[in-house]
């Protein structure tokens, strides 16, 4: 069996590293840059989801990474390992700042929180125009080192990041933190009375996932090459959650394929974003009203009824 | 600077957006106290009402005092098909509800987009007038809200504490299978509350756009603003809704007038943390136990 698992992950790898000289299409190395960073911060919010509160300012913590990340580069003339470090040093002080407040709400008083977070950060960001650009936000941002210039490159970077971010993420949920987190989604008091210090494993979750996600926030913004309060608004906090929601709230795996369906969907649809925007409406809604364990689930239950079929025409 | 001028429009300004802010919270915390359902499509229904109000005085050139009545039952009417559509899904279903709703509220946004393209448009204005007292300078519009909202409160009240349906809604309220059990139709109880929660947000949606402007948009402040209300006030508490709405209206107002609409968002956000550290359930709600 485990012979096999490694058959796979090897298979995985080979995929991962050799697809982009199979074309020369810098636009799906671009798409694929883009699966890369989001799927590290889809990833942080899935570490939060499991914890058993559903965040709806995360983006925020990107924007933090990213915007102290650039000024880091662009103002103190730094080298970009020093903003990467600051942004998602940022994004983390910016949690443990806030976390220990919001983790003490309960589900719906912290969704409405994280909501109401996330647009006082946007607005910070429009109303410190010397600083940050204002509306308008940054332009002409540097790459982190001039031969990321290049698309595929710029991939690579991407995926070594990524296989670290949400490596990190299961590795966490895996190991016997992990089954605290579930503990406390389960039954919080039934976790503090066995014995698992609550928040400070809640607050712990929260600044690593913040951290996670200024980072995601830096990349994406040396990559795009632009920082603006719009990237980071309730849109973008919201796609993370459908990534979440769609892919199946339960598992991490879930967290991945809502990634890919989230960032390859738009690029399909492109000059119809209205419409965009309603289809995920309308992907929240209905699987949030008939299949709350999403994609996952829906393969689960597919197995179970083609195996029930199976044993009954045996 | 400070003058009884200036001082009069601040309260009268105060009032308003205090009872607008009411009226979209006592809908939103209705929702929630009898069906466990947050709505985070809510604000979308004062947008539409905004836009029912604006193409009945635009286009068919109705006068206000039947275009406001009209347009605003109209669309508590019409939702009703997302009642059957979208709501009754997710009855009792708290945290589905949430991400759920999201997803409504960005098919309304952005359908509304599509219809009605992204600029602000200005609703014909009904009153011009200017009322001089002494020193104090008010404009008429602005006093027509506070009185329509008021009434509108007022209504609101006298329902919920005398009627019948009123009695089965505060018994469904409070423990759903006790209601059922003593022969409350909870189903048509639901239906009723969810008529009149949105008639509530579609007439916060007219008055706002009447004294602001009306785009697709619209909706996101009012969310937000009931958002602070209830959190104030105590989810699914209705004198917490009024209580949190007065706060929140005159803080914006006196704020918003001498430092700027940005210092009174930060000073509102402020003020919801520091209470959320120490009464988490708002002012006058209970702690969940």
């Amino acid at each position: 069996m485990a012979r096999r698992r490694s058959h796979y992950y090897l298979i995985a790898a080979a995929v991962l590293l050799g697809w982009p000289w199979l074309t020369d299409d810098k636009f799906l190395h671009h798409v694929a840059v883009l699966i890369c960073i989001t799927a590290i911060a889809a990833a942080s919010l899935h570490l939060i989801i499991r914890t058993g509160h559903v965040s709806l300012g995360h983006a925020a913590f990107m924007a933090a990474g990213a915007y102290v990340s650039v000024l880091t580069v662009m103002q103190l003339r730094m080298p970009w390992p020093v903003g990467l470090l600051a942004g998602t040093g940022a994004a983390a002080l910016l949690a443990a700042i806030v976390g220990p407040i919001l983790l003490r709400l309960t589900g719906k008083y912290f969704v409405l929180v994280t909501f109401l977070f996330g647009e006082i950060v946007r607005m910070a960001l429009v109303v410190t125009p010397a600083l940050t650009g204002g509306a308008n936000g940054i332009f002409e941002v540097p790459p982190p080192w001039p031969f990321l210039l290049s698309n595929r490159a710029y991939y690579y970077f991407a995926l070594a990041f990524a296989v670290f971010g949400v490596g990190l993420c299961a590795r966490l949920l895996t190991c016997e933190y992990g089954r605290a987190i579930d503990a406390i989604r389960e039954g919080e008091r039934l976790a503090e009375c066995s014995g698992v210090p609550v928040i400070r494993v809640k607050v712990t979750v929260f600044v690593i996932a913040c951290a996670l996600a200024g980072m995601a926030g830096s990349l994406q913004a040396h990559f795009i090459r632009y920082v603006g309060p719009e990237s980071y608004s309730i849109v973008q906090s919201l796609n993370l959650v459908v990534m979440n929601v769609i892919g199946g709230m339960t598992s991490l795996v879930g967290a991945l394929i809502g990634t890919v369906f989230m960032i390859t969907l738009p690029e399909l649809l492109r000059g119809y974003v209205n419409l965009q925007q309603i289809l995920f409406g309308f992907i929240l809604f209905a699987t949030m009203a008939f299949l709350p364990g999403g994609i996952i689930e829906l393969g689960r239950r597919l197995r179970g009824f083609l195996r029930a079929r199976w044993a009954g025409a045996a | 600077m400070l003058n009884v001028t200036i001082l009069g429009q601040v309260v009268v300004n105060g009032i308003g957006l205090a009872a607008i802010y009411i009226l979209v919270a006592l809908g939103f915390t209705l929702l929630f106290g009898i069906m466990r359902v947050v709505n985070f499509a809510h604000g979308e229904f004062a947008m539409l009402g905004a836009f029912a109000l604006y193409h009945l005085m635009k286009d068919l050139d109705w006068p206000w005092l039947v275009a406001l009545p009209v347009g605003v039952i109209g669309v508590a009417a019409a939702s009703m098909v997302l009642e059957w559509l979208v709501f009754r899904w997710f009855y009792q279903r708290m945290f589905e509800s949430m991400i759920g709703l999201l997803g409504l509220n960005m098919m309304l946004m952005f359908g509304a987009v599509l219809i009605w393209d992204v600029y602000e448009r200005n609703i014909p204005a009904a009153f011009t007038d200017v009322l001089i007292l002494g020193d104090i300078i008010l404009p008429v519009d602005r006093l027509v809200v506070v009185v329509i909202a008021l009434a509108a409160l007022a209504a609101f009240y006298l329902f919920i504490r005398y009627t019948r349906a009123g009695l089965a809604m505060r018994a469904t309220a409070a423990d759903v299978e006790i209601a059922e059990s003593q022969g409350v139709d909870t189903r048509r109880t639901y239906k009723i509350a969810f008529f009149v929660a949105i008639l509530l947000a579609a007439l916060a949606g007219a008055l706002w756009g009447q004294i602001y402007a009306v785009s697709p948009f619209l909706g996101e402040r009012p969310l937000m603003m009931a958002f602070i209300v209830v959190i104030l006030g105590g989810m699914g508490s209705i004198p917490g809704a009024a209580l949190g709405g007065v706060i929140l209206g005159f803080t914006e107002s006196f704020v918003g007038t001498f430092y700027g609409a940005a210092a009174s968002a930060f000073l509102s956000f402020g003020v919801v943390i520091l209470l959320l550290i120490v009464r988490p359930w708002g002012i006058l709600g209970t702690p969940e136990t």
